[in-house]
C-alpha cells in the first residue's frame, strides 16, 4: 500500500528559535479561540444541572432534568430523527459533492460557469424561500404523482433528508474544491505511469490528499443539518418531529435545562461517534 | 484506507435510501406515531358497540386509529390526549407551529396530512375563504352549548361554520407590583418618555406587527384597526420615540424574564403574565408580585380556533375529538395547564380556587374589561401595518 | 499502457478518440448525481419562487396568478429596506474579516500538528455547534446578560456593570461564534495543500517572514481564503435569530424582511419576499463567482 503523502507534513525538522515562537504564539492563539468557542458550551452542559427551573442560575446540581428527559418520548424521538437525518445527508451529500467537486476542477465543459452558479444558489438562497420552494415542489408532484400511479406519499424524513442533502450539497463541493485548487496533478501521472489504473490512482494518490477537505465539508454538512429549523419545519409531516422544530416552539414558553440535558447528551453522542471512527482508524 | 472499499455501498444504500425517501423512511425510535405514511383507513378498536360519552352517540368503527393535530407549541395539555386515547382508541399526534403564517402556508400547498389545527381568529377566515377548511356537523358536537356565547358567531366565522373556539386570551401591560406600588392604569406606563426613562432597558414590547403598532393607537386614542395615515404617522413615531428605551421586542419569553425579574413592566398576553405569576408547572417557579392590567384606554382580544381541515380523511374522528376537547371538565384542566383563557363557560367554574382569584384580579376580563377590548381585524387597509412596522424596525 | 500512447504513433489517433470518450463517460460519471439532485430538488422548485416574483399577492396572502413587475419596482424605489440592506451587508464584512483575522492563524496551527492531532482539532473545533443553535445562544445571553457571568466577575473586581446585552456588540459576538468554523474548514483544507518547504525556499532567497507569508503563503491558500469568506459573509448577510435574540429584536436585518414579508406580516407577501430574494442571490452569485475568479484563478 502506498503511504500517504499528508505523512510527510509536519514540517518540524529545521526548527529555529523564531519559528518556535511564531508557534507558540500559534498556540496561544489556538488557545484563547478555544476558550470562546467553548465558554457557551461550559455553561450548557453545566446549567443541565441547575435546580433553577429559569435555567439561568447556579443554585445547586440536580439530576431532575435528565430523570425527566429521559421520560419524555416526544423529545428523546425528535433527537433520533434528528441525527438519522443529519447522518443519512451527510453521507450522501459528502460523495456527491466530492464528485461534483472533481468534476469541476478537473474538467472544462460547455455550461460549466453556469453549473457554477447553480452550485453557489444554494449557499446564497436564503433559507425560507428554498423551504417555501421545496414545500410547493413535494406537494406538487406527490399530487401528480398520486394521479399518475394511485400512491400516496407524505412528507416525512425522506423529504427532510431530500431537502437537506439539497442545500448541504454545495457547502460540501466549496470545501473539496479549495483543497483540490492546487493540487500537483503530476502525482496522479506518476502513478499511472508506474502501472495504477483509474481507480487505483483515485483511492490511493487523490483521495488522501484531497480527504482533510472531504472530512472538513463532511463536518460542516452534519453540522448544518444537525442546526437547520427553517427548511426542515416546511418540509416535515405529520408525526415526524425534529429537535430544532421542537426546541424553537419551547422559546415561546421557557426554554427549561431539559433542553440542556437533551444538548449534552447529543454533544456526548457525536463525540463518542468521533473517537469511535478514530479508533476504528487507527487499528486498521 | 481500508474503510474506503465500502464507500461505494454506502454511497448505493444511501441513494437508494435517500430516493425512496419520498416515502417517508420508518424513523428510528419515532414513539409518537408512525413515521407519516398514509393514514390507516377506519381501523375499529378493541370494541363495535357504539359508547355514550360527551352527550354524543359515538360509532367506534368509524373511528380512526390516529388523529393528527396541528397546534401551538405547549398548548394542549398531553395527560387529556392520553385520556382520549384511552376512551376511544384514537391515538393523538401532535405536531407544532408558532406563526399562522407558516401553518397556514403549509395546510395551503395541500396534503398536509393533519386533521385538526388551532388558527387565531382572523386566520379562520382567511383559511374558510380559501377552501382549506371543513363545515362542521353541530350535531357531532353537543358540548359546544358550554362555550360563552359572547365568544360565538364572530367576525371571522359568523354561525361558527368551520370553527369552535379553543383558548382566548387579551393584552395589556403586565408589571412588577414591587416597583410599581401604586399599580399601573395606562398605556402612558409604556409610551410616556417622562416614566419609561427611570426603567430604561428593563421593559419590552411585543414583537408582532399588529399588538405594538396597536398598543400605541389605543394610547393615542385610536382604534386599534385605525388605518388612517396621520393615525399611523404618529403612532409610528411613538413607537421610534419609545425604541431607545427598550430593552427588546420580545414575543417569547417575557413570561421568564417579568418572573426573574429581569423586566420590571412588559406589554404582555395575559397568559405568559399569568405564567410569569403562577410559574409553569414543575418547569419554571412564579413570582407572586406579577399583576396585569388592561389599560384604560384599551387592550386587544384574541382567539385560538379548532377547525377541520377540508382534505382531513378522519373528519368523523376530528368531530369526535373536537367534542371532547369541549368537555368542560376537559377545558379546565386545559386552560389550567395551557395558563390561557377558556371560553368554556361551564369549564370555567371548575378552574382551581386560586386560578379563579388571579382572574379576578385582572389576569381576566369581567364584563367591564370586556367593552375596552378589540378584536385587530384584517382587511384590504392593515396591510399598512406592515409598513409602519418595517419603518419602525429600519431606524 | 499510457507509455504505449506516446510510442505508437500510428495508433495514436484512435487511443485518442477512445481516451477522450472514456474522458467524456468519466465527467458524466462524475457530474451525474450532483447535477441530477440540484437540478430536481433545487432548481426545479426554484422556478416556482421566480414564477412567485411576477405575481400579485393576493387579500388573504395566497399567490394570485396576474403578471405584473411591480414586485420589482417596489424593492428599487422603497427606501424602508435601505437600512436593513445596508446593516446586513455591514454585518456581514465586519463578521467575514474577524473570522478571518481568528481563524487562518488557527487553521494555521492545526495544519502543523502531527496528524492524529490535526483530525482531533478540527473536531474540537466542530463539537460546539452540535448542540442546539438556540440553547448556544441562550448560553451567550446567559454569559452577557446584566447579572451574567461576565458581569459577576466585572463586580466582584469592584467595577459598575456593564451593558453588554442585548446589544449590537452581542448580536456581533454570536455572529463571529456561528460562523468561525466555516472559515477554518476551508483555509484548513486550502492550508493542507501548501508546501511548507516554499517558506523555506523563500527565506533562504533572503525573504523575511511576513515576505514570504504575503509574497508565497497568502496567495497560495487564496482558495480557502475565498471559499470561508463566502460561507461565513453569505450566511451572515441572510441570518435573522442571531440580531433577534441578541440584539433584542429591535432592528431589521435583511434576514428580518424576508421573513417577515414571507411569513410574519400578514397577509404574508410572497410575490414581494421572491422578488427581494431573487434579485439577493442574483446580485451574490454574480459577485461569489467574479471573487473567485479574481481570487484562485489568475493562474489560468
Amino acid at each position: 500500500m502506498l503511504d500517504t503523502p499528508t505523512t510527510r507534513k509536519p514540517y518540524v525538522t529545521g526548527m529555529d528559535s523564531r519559528r518556535s515562537a511564531g508557534m507558540l504564539a500559534l498556540g496561544a492563539h489556538t488557545i484563547l479561540t478555544m476558550v470562546f468557542l467553548y465558554a457557551p458550551i461550559v455553561v450548557l452542559v453545566a446549567f443541565s444541572f441547575t435546580r433553577d427551573s429559569f435555567g439561568v442560575r447556579w443554585t445547586g446540581f440536580t439530576l431532575d432534568w435528565y430523570r425527566r428527559l429521559l421520560a419524555d418520548q416526544r423529545l428523546l424521538g425528535a433527537a433520533l430523527n434528528t441525527l438519522y437525518v443529519a447522518l443519512t445527508s451527510t453521507i450522501v451529500s459528502t460523495i456527491i459533492g466530492t464528485m461534483t467537486a472533481l468534476a469541476m476542477e478537473r474538467y472544462h465543459f460547455r455550461g460549466r460557469t453556469g453549473f457554477d452558479a447553480l452550485l453557489y444558489l444554494p449557499i446564497v438562497i436564503p433559507e425560507i424561500v428554498m423551504a417555501l420552494a421545496l414545500l410547493a415542489f413535494f406537494a406538487f408532484s406527490f399530487g401528480i404523482l398520486e394521479l399518475l400511479s394511485g400512491l400516496r406519499l407524505q412528507m416525512g424524513l425522506g423529504t427532510v433528508t431530500i431537502a437537506h442533502i439539497a442545500f448541504t450539497i454545495s457547502f460540501v463541493v466549496v470545501v473539496v474544491r479549495a483543497s483540490l485548487k492546487g493540487f500537483d496533478m503530476r502525482l496522479e501521472e506518476a502513478a499511472q505511469d508506474l502501472g495504477a489504473n483509474e481507480w487505483q490512482t483515485f483511492r490511493h494518490i487523490t483521495l488522501p490528499l484531497i480527504l482533510p477537505g472531504i472530512i472538513g465539508g463532511a463536518l460542516l454538512a452534519f453540522t448544518l443539518s444537525l442546526d437547520d429549523f427553517i427548511i426542515t419545519f416546511f418540509t416535515t409531516g405529520p408525526g415526524t418531529s425534529l429537535l430544532p422544530v421542537e426546541v424553537y416552539g419551547q422559546v415561546k414558553r421557557a426554554i427549561t435545562p431539559k433542553i440542556n440535558a437533551i444538548s449534552t447528551l447529543m454533544l456526548l453522542v457525536s463525540i463518542t461517534l468521533v473517537f469511535l471512527s478514530q479508533f476504528i482508524q487507527r487499528r486498521r | 484506507m481500508q474503510r474506503f472499499r465500502f464507500l461505494p455501498l454506502i454511497m448505493v444504500v444511501a441513494l437508494v435510501l435517500a430516493a425512496c425517501g419520498g416515502a417517508p423512511a420508518a424513523s428510528p425510535g419515532n414513539e409518537y406515531g408512525s413515521g407519516g405514511a398514509t393514514p390507516e383507513p377506519t381501523a375499529a378498536p378493541a370494541a363495535t358497540q357504539p359508547a355514550q360519552s360527551d352527550g354524543l352517540e359515538v360509532d367506534r368503527t368509524k373511528l380512526s386509529t390516529e388523529l393528527r393535530f396541528f397546534n401551538w407549541t405547549d398548548y394542549v395539555d398531553p395527560s387529556i390526549l392520553e385520556d382520549f386515547e384511552k376512551e376511544y382508541g384514537v391515538k393523538v399526534i401532535v405536531d407544532l407551529f408558532d406563526a399562522n403564517e407558516d401553518m397556514i402556508a403549509k395546510v395551503r400547498a395541500g396534503r398536509s396530512g393533519y386533521d385538526i389545527v388551532t388558527p387565531s381568529d382572523y386566520a379562520v377566515e382567511t383559511m374558510w375563504r380559501e377552501g382549506l377548511l371543513a363545515k362542521l356537523d353541530k350535531a357531532m358536537l353537543p358540548n359546544l352549548k358550554h362555550i360563552d356565547p359572547g365568544l360565538l358567531d364572530k367576525y371571522f366565522d359568523p354561525g361558527n361554520v368551520y370553527s369552535v373556539p379553543y383558548l382566548y386570551g387579551i393584552t395589556g401591560i403586565a408589571y412588577n407590583k414591587q416597583n410599581f406600588p401604586d399599580g399601573v392604569d395606562s398605556w402612558a406606563a409604556l409610551f410616556d418618555t417622562a416614566q419609561i426613562e427611570k426603567y430604561s432597558g428593563q421593559f419590552s414590547m411585543l414583537d408582532d406587527e399588529r399588538e405594538s403598532p396597536g398598543a400605541a393607537l389605543k394610547y393615542l386614542g385610536y382604534s386599534l384597526n385605525e388605518t388612517d395615515p396621520a393615525a399611523l404617522k404618529k403612532a409610528q413615531d411613538l413607537l421610534i420615540a419609545q425604541k431607545p428605551f427598550l430593552a427588546a421586542y420580545n414575543s417569547s419569553d417575557v413570561n421568564r424574564k417579568l418572573a426573574s425579574g429581569e423586566y420590571v413592566i412588559a406589554h404582555a398576553w395575559s397568559g405568559s403574565a399569568m405564567q410569569a405569576r403562577s410559574g409553569l408547572g414543575d418547569e419554571f417557579s412564579g413570582n407572586p408580585d406579577i399583576a396585569f392590567v388592561i389599560p384604560k384606554e384599551g387592550g386587544m382580544i384574541w382567539m385560538d380556533n379548532m377547525v377541520i381541515l377540508a382534505d382531513s380523511p378522519n373528519a368523523y374522528t376530528a368531530h369526535v375529538f373536537m367534542n371532547f376537547m369541549l368537555r368542560p371538565d376537559i377545558a379546565a384542566r386545559n386552560a389550567e395547564y395551557v395558563g390561557y383563557l377558556t371560553p368554556n363557560k361551564d369549564g370555567e367554574q371548575l378552574l382551581p380556587q386560586d386560578v379563579i382569584a388571579l382572574y379576578k384580579e385582572g389576569f381576566a376580563p369581567n364584563e367591564e374589561v370586556l367593552k375596552r377590548l378589540e378584536w385587530a381585524v384584517r382587511n384590504e387597509q392593515t396591510v399598512a401595518f406592515t409598513d409602519v412596522w418595517t419603518a419602525v424596525k429600519g431606524e | 499502457m499510457a507509455l504505449e500512447t506516446l510510442t505508437s504513433e500510428p495508433r495514436e489517433s484512435r487511443v485518442a478518440a477512445l481516451l477522450r470518450r472514456s474522458e467524456r463517460f468519466r465527467l458524466g460519471l462524475l457530474l451525474f448525481p450532483g447535477l441530477f439532485w440540484l437540478l430536481l430538488f433545487f432548481a426545479l422548485p426554484l422556478v416556482v419562487v421566480v414564477l412567485y416574483s411576477f405575481a400579485t399577492p393576493g387579500p388573504t396572502g395566497r399567490v394570485e396568478w396576474h403578471f405584473t413587475l411591480a414586485n420589482y419596482g417596489t424593492l428599487f424605489t422603497e427606501s424602508l429596506y435601505v437600512n436593513a440592506y445596508l446593516r446586513s451587508i455591514w454585518a456581514g464584512v465586519l463578521t467575514t474579516l474577524i473570522c478571518l483575522l481568528a481563524g487562518y492563524p488557527l487553521a494555521l496551527y492545526i495544519v502543523r500538528r502531527p496528524p492524529r492531532w490535526r483530525t482531533v482539532l478540527l473536531f474540537l473545533i466542530l463539537i460546539p455547534f452540535w448542540t442546539n443553535f438556540l440553547v448556544r445562544t441562550y448560553a451567550w445571553m446567559i454569559i452577557l446578560s446584566n447579572n451574567g457571568i461576565i458581569n459577576s466577575i466585572i463586580q466582584a473586581l469592584g467595577l459598575p456593570r456593564v451593558a453588554l446585552y442585548p446589544s449590537e456588540g452581542a448580536v456581533l459576538i454570536g455572529l463571529i461564534y456561528g460562523n468561525l468554523p466555516f472559515m477554518v474548514l476551508p483555509i484548513f483544507a486550502s492550508l493542507d495543500r501548501f508546501d511548507f518547504t516554499l517558506l523555506e525556499a523563500a527565506a533562504d532567497l533572503g525573504a523575511d517572514q511576513t515576505r514570504a507569508f504575503l509574497r508565497v503563503m497568502l496567495p497560495l491558500t487564496m482558495p480557502g481564503i475565498a471559499a470561508g469568506s463566502v460561507l461565513v459573509f453569505i450566511p451572515t448577510v441572510g441570518q435573522f435569530v442571531v440580531s433577534d435574540l441578541l440584539g433584542g429584536a429591535k432592528v431589521d436585518y435583511l434576514g428580518n424582511l424576508l421573513q417577515r414579508l414571507f411569513t410574519r406580516s400578514n397577509p404574508p407577501n410572497w410575490p414581494l419576499g421572491s422578488a427581494m430574494a431573487i434579485v439577493f442571490m442574483a446580485v451574490l452569485t454574480v459577485a461569489i463567482l467574479l471573487y473567485f475568479r479574481i481570487t484562485t484563478e489568475q493562474d489560468r
